[in-house]
């Protein structure tokens, strides 16, 4: 009896020990983590694959009602301000038709120019629509799960709101694919001000206006700026809008409004242009700068 | 007449249900807001069920369920995966240790403690982000969705009650 005693008592430690064990593996687990996500591991991305194809479906089911909330709020909402669109259409298609003309113009003139050039033109960009299904759940990120189908979608490729760039694709299950955002800290993009031509990079600071970064100290920089793509580095073909210069603070900073509204996107474009490949040499290119700063 | 097959399912899920619902209210919470500015009112509701089962139903929430919850909201963020789950980690020792003292509390010296755990929670996850990425991570949005969290505690908190008098066997302890 008092042997059977011992006994327990040593088996209740062993129980603790493995207990306490298990806890250690966890938080040994979980820097683990932290670190094979700082040198980008092939086993993070996978299990994140794995995890997003697993409750993607969820989401798709959760995510149904709400869309549906949504669209009835946008439908009374549109309605409420049907004559004022109606106006600013107007106005706006009388400018597109003499935009129109100066457009065909100068296609035709592009084109007799090619062809003394002899410029054999990129090949097209594709597009695949992809539905926006779930956002972070948390105000440290920001970024959207959508669904792809059974479209081939790249990481790195460029996703277009209704008429601008709003991120990049950066990871791609089998039906879901997880989008960072222009606004999230892991959002740094090669930028060019349209009126300067000056260049920097717009970063992401988890606010709701990224940051124009990397710029020269003397460049002409004004509130109203369009900022568009460079195309430095890559992956970003040049000249597709991204935002306004909304705010230069006096110690050089630039704030950056997006242009498109999250606010209306139910849907997404996440465009080919055969560039996806280079994210490398944008990651590159992104610390050459820090370093030269 | 159930076989007993049939209990030992029943008795599974019942054991896994504080797991299982707060995940499935956390991916409620991940639904498309449509904007960035209200995105930052959005609670941290993986926090909140942490805190709250382990507070109550120690043996039903382990280190475990709040690795998966970490890992859940590692996966559905940007932020690098382990951040979460080492933060969760984190929160389920610091709880078990609290509710060695505020276990019978009333449930506003519970909300406060809350309210205290949640601000070290925000703030070890604001600083070890901006050692990840090496920048200065504005803290103003981060604080708006604490506060968030801190007011969603009452809601997300009777839910879980009502959960637990409902699903789970009664344990000696004041569930608020």
């Amino acid at each position: 009896m008092k042997q059977r005693k011992v006994w327990l008592i040593q088996f209740g430690e062993i129980k603790d020990f493995f207990r306490r064990l298990f806890v250690v593996i966890l938080f040994v687990v979980s820097f683990l983590s932290i670190f094979l996500t700082r040198v980008d591991s092939l086993i993070v991305s996978a299990v994140d694959k794995v995890i997003i194809d697993a409750t993607g479906p969820i989401m798709q089911v959760i995510e149904f009602p709400a869309r549906a909330i949504h669209r009835v709020y946008t439908y009374f909402y549109d309605i409420s301000h049907i004559y004022a669109d109606n106006q600013q259409l107007r106005d706006e298609n009388k400018q597109m038709m003499i935009l129109q003309n100066k457009v065909r113009t100068l296609e035709v003139e592009n084109q007799l120019l090619s062809r003394l050039l002899n410029y054999i033109p990129p090949a097209e960009a594709t597009f695949v629509s992809a539905q926006i299904i779930a956002e972070s759940g948390d105000n440290f990120t920001h970024l959207l799960l959508v669904y792809i189908g059974d479209n081939i979608v790249e990481k790195g490729q460029v996703v277009v709101g209704e008429e601008s760039v709003i991120g990049r694709v950066d990871t791609v299950g089998n039906k879901y694919a997880k989008i960072i955002l222009i606004t999230d800290i892991n959002s740094k993009i090669p930028v060019v001000v349209e009126r300067t031509r000056a260049r920097g990079i717009l970063s992401g600071n988890n606010t709701a206006m990224p940051q124009l970064i990397f710029t020269r100290s003397n460049a002409d920089i004004q509130a109203g700026d369009l900022i568009v793509t460079s195309g430095v580095g890559g992956i970003f073909p040049a000249g597709l809008p991204i935002g306004f210069v909304n705010t230069v603070h006096n110690d050089g900073t630039v704030d950056v409004e997006p242009i498109a509204d999250i606010s209306r996107l139910e849907y997404v474009r996440i465009v080919d242009y055969g560039l996806s490949h280079n994210e490398n040499f944008l990651n590159e290119f992104t610390e050459s700068n820090t370093n030269a700063q | 007449m159930r076989s007993k097959r049939q209990e030992q399912i029943f008795a599974f899920l019942r054991h896994r249900l504080p797991l299982f619902s707060s995940l499935l209210l956390m991916l409620l919470f991940f639904m498309p807001i449509n904007s960035v500015q209200i995105n930052f009112f959005r609670p941290a509701i993986g926090v909140i069920c942490v805190y709250y089962w382990r507070l109550n139903r120690p043996s039903l929430f382990g280190w475990l369920s709040a690795f998966c919850i970490g890992f859940i909201i590692d996966i559905y963020s940007s932020s690098p995966l382990g951040i979460n789950t080492l933060l969760m980690l984190g929160l389920v020792g610091a709880v078990g240790w609290l509710c060695r003292y505020f276990q019978t509390s009333s449930f506003s010296v519970r909300w406060l403690i809350f309210s205290l755990a949640a601000l070290a929670f925000t703030l070890s996850k604001w600083l070890l982000l901006m050692l990840y990425f090496t920048c200065w991570l504005p803290i103003s949005e981060i604080m708006v969705g604490y506060f968030s969290t801190v007011m969603f505690y009452p809601l997300i908190a009777a839910f879980n009650a009502w959960l637990a008098h409902k699903f789970l066997p009664p344990e000696n302890i004041n569930e608020q």
